[in-house]
């Protein structure tokens, strides 16, 4: 099974793929896809919150390191690790890809919790689980913890 | 960046690694851009054409007479050269940083990097202002209920929240908004033509040139024509912003940019034509809305009720698309500078769920907003100032500077980083480029010398950024290593 697993720089695409590794068997994993999207009309055309570094001018090694970072989780796991940057819109290009790659699992973060995840549709985590060609295994953010 | 050591000494699952990133760099780099050589030019055409031609053609006839086209083209000829410039420049380093980058690159010097970033922001945010007051006075038409200040104030807001959804980033969206935006200016053509055709259009007027007024010699008038009109011939600086995502950037563009102005260009010479023919000069420089009065003379056989309101309607997608473009630049802009620790970290903070700079989104509205809140002050105080006029020359102000710079940047850089393919622009041109810019810039100044104290009211603004962060920010809080230890998988 080839399974894409989608990162927007964030933390919590992070932890999603560190969730996949978690229980997933990695001898049904045939390959695992890391694939990030440039999006080059938004301001930021892609954040990378997950590695150190300036933004010279290049939103396309934001994405880079990005990915980088997120296919290091699967370094030694067993599948194959490709990485791929896309540009366009998030949502599509990530169905894009799942349809390219034939892939049997589609891996997304759910940005956060709260107001803006209910009130703002058409999150890209929402479009994908609409949308996608094979089942979405959306990883949502560990409620907070109070002190 | 770190590296996960444990793996680095598993050597097969290191090869197949290695092979796949080889693979990567053919396939990916290359192949996955987005932005092909049509979209770009539609996307300058877009960005030009907004931002202008539906707000100033009242002031450039005022200060020129019939004969304004000539205005245009000539303003145009030397916005076309500085794109010339850009298009070296962004084919030679295709990154989505703009002028701040090439200076950087030509000049090496921090604080006038800094200073042509901060111009920039000011500039942009002085364009929406006067986008966002031009808005208004269309929207008027419509309905006019509202008070001005009101609906630009309104109008900013929507666009924030718009960007911030991330609806802005549809590139078809982008696309069809250009479609109306050409076809308004067609229906003012069309009309230009019709009037012609049925034989009362006295070709007079395209030939005099007003020296009655402020301006004593017909090249002074010319001159302020084309300072005025200036502000229309901006925004091709913004393309920038995709050159990343650029399909085959060293063939699209100099084909897209250049060509964008050329079209751009035409069409401003022939809508100003149409306009000039169709229209008394008087009524075309005593309106705020003055593509509408052509429209309102009722030579095309629909009712002029309806053609007022349908080509406000067009005039109001084409502003809102320009200054969508600029609305998404300036928190890029903001953040850009708080990775690199210039101004305060909270710039480069991005919303969890849409991606979006927040901060810089608010931040960008809110000084849009005061600037539109400070000009109806004075105005209504009896400053005497045109807020759109005031707003579009403090842009204009701002980016002939930037433009000169980013001519001489550009060739400063002449041989150097000459090892891909790239555009070389024509190198006597870009010296008449550099003369014209200059020249509109002094002109621009010398006209209207207050309109320093809001340039210099805007860069302070970025100034203000600059010293929060220089003695109150912590060091890094755009570049640190993020501690990615406490991410958990469950």
């Amino acid at each position: 099974m080839h399974v894409i697993v989608a990162t927007d720089g964030s933390r919590q695409s992070l932890a999603a793929a560190k969730h996949l590794k978690s229980f997933a068997d990695p001898t049904k994993v045939t390959a695992v896809s890391v694939v990030a999207v440039v999006r080059p009309l938004a301001s930021v055309a892609f954040a990378d919150d997950l590695s150190e570094g300036r933004l010279d001018g290049t939103f396309r090694d934001a994405a880079q390191s990005a990915v980088d970072t997120i296919a290091a989780v699967f370094e030694g796991w067993g599948p194959k690790v490709n990485k791929r940057i896309r540009s366009g819109s998030a949502a599509n290009e990530i169905i894009k890809a799942a349809k390219q790659y034939d892939a049997g699992l589609v891996v997304v973060a759910a940005g956060g919790r709260g107001l803006s995840d209910s009130v703002l549709v058409g999150s890209t985590a929402q479009r994908v689980q609409h949308y996608a060609p094979c089942p979405v295994l959306v990883v949502r953010p560990a409620p907070r913890k109070r002190k | 960046m770190r590296i996960d050591k444990s793996s680095l000494t598993r050597n097969g699952r290191r090869m197949t690694d290695t092979a796949t990133n080889a693979h990567l760099d053919d396939e990916d780099s290359e192949l996955k851009r987005s932005i092909t050589g049509r979209l770009l030019f539609f996307y300058t055409l877009g960005d030009v054409l907004g931002s202008g031609i539906y707000v100033l053609i009242g002031l450039v006839a005022a200060a020129v007479g019939g004969a304004f086209w000539i205005a245009f083209a000539l303003g145009v000829t030397v916005a076309a050269i500085t794109g010339s410039a850009y298009a070296e420049l962004v084919t030679k380093y295709p990154r989505a940083a703009g002028a701040s980058l090439y200076v950087n690159k030509a000049f090496g010097n921090r604080p006038l990097t800094f200073l042509v970033t901060v111009s920039f922001l000011a500039a942009s945010m002085a364009a929406s202002g006067s986008l966002a007051v031009g808005f208004a006075s269309y929207f008027s038409e419509v309905w006019s209920a509202p008070p001005a200040l009101l609906v630009s104030l309104v109008f900013v807001a929507l666009l924030v929240v718009v960007n911030f959804i991330g609806i802005t980033e549809s590139v078809w969206m982008n696309m069809l908004m250009t479609f109306v935006e050409v076809a308004g200016l067609l229906i003012v053509m069309l009309i230009g033509i019709i009037h012609v055709a049925q034989g009362d259009a006295d070709f007079g007027v395209l030939t005099r040139i007003d020296v009655s007024g402020d301006y004593g010699s017909p090249a002074l008038a010319v001159l302020a024509g084309i300072s005025f009109s200036f502000f229309a011939m901006t925004g091709f600086e913004n393309t920038a912003n995709v050159a990343e995502e650029t399909i085959d950037p060293y063939k699209a563009f100099p084909r897209s940019l250049v060509g964008g102005m050329v079209v751009a260009g035409l069409v401003y010479v022939l809508v100003s034509m149409a306009a000039a023919l169709t229209v008394p000069t008087e009524t075309l420089a005593t309106s705020d809305a003055a593509l509408l009065e052509v429209v309102k003379q009722g030579i095309l056989p629909f009712s002029t009720d309806f053609m007022a309101t349908l080509f406000s309607v067009i005039a109001l997608i084409a502003i809102t698309n320009t200054t969508l473009v600029t609305i998404v630049t300036q928190p890029r802009v903001l953040y850009g500078m708080a990775r690199e620790d210039v101004v305060p970290g909270v710039f480069a903070k991005i919303h969890p769920v849409r991606r979006s700079p927040w901060v810089g989104l608010i931040f960008s509205g809110a000084v849009v907003g005061s600037l539109l809140v400070i000009g109806t002050l004075v105005t209504e105080a009896g400053g005497g100032i045109d807020l759109v006029g005031r707003l579009a020359t403090v842009t204009v102000v701002l980016l002939l500077a930037i433009y000169a710079i980013v001519i001489v940047a550009c060739l400063r850089l002449r041989g150097r980083d000459e090892d891909h393919p790239f555009f070389r622009a024509n190198t006597p041109l870009l010296f008449l480029g550099l003369v014209g810019n200059l020249a509109i810039l002094y002109f621009t100044i010398y006209d209207d010398p207050t309109s320093l104290l809001w340039c210099a009211g805007l860069l302070g603004v970025g100034l203000v950024l600059f010293l929060a962060e220089y003695f109150f920010g912590s060091k890094g809080t755009g570049s640190k290593a993020p501690d990615l230890d406490d991410v958990k998988g469950v």
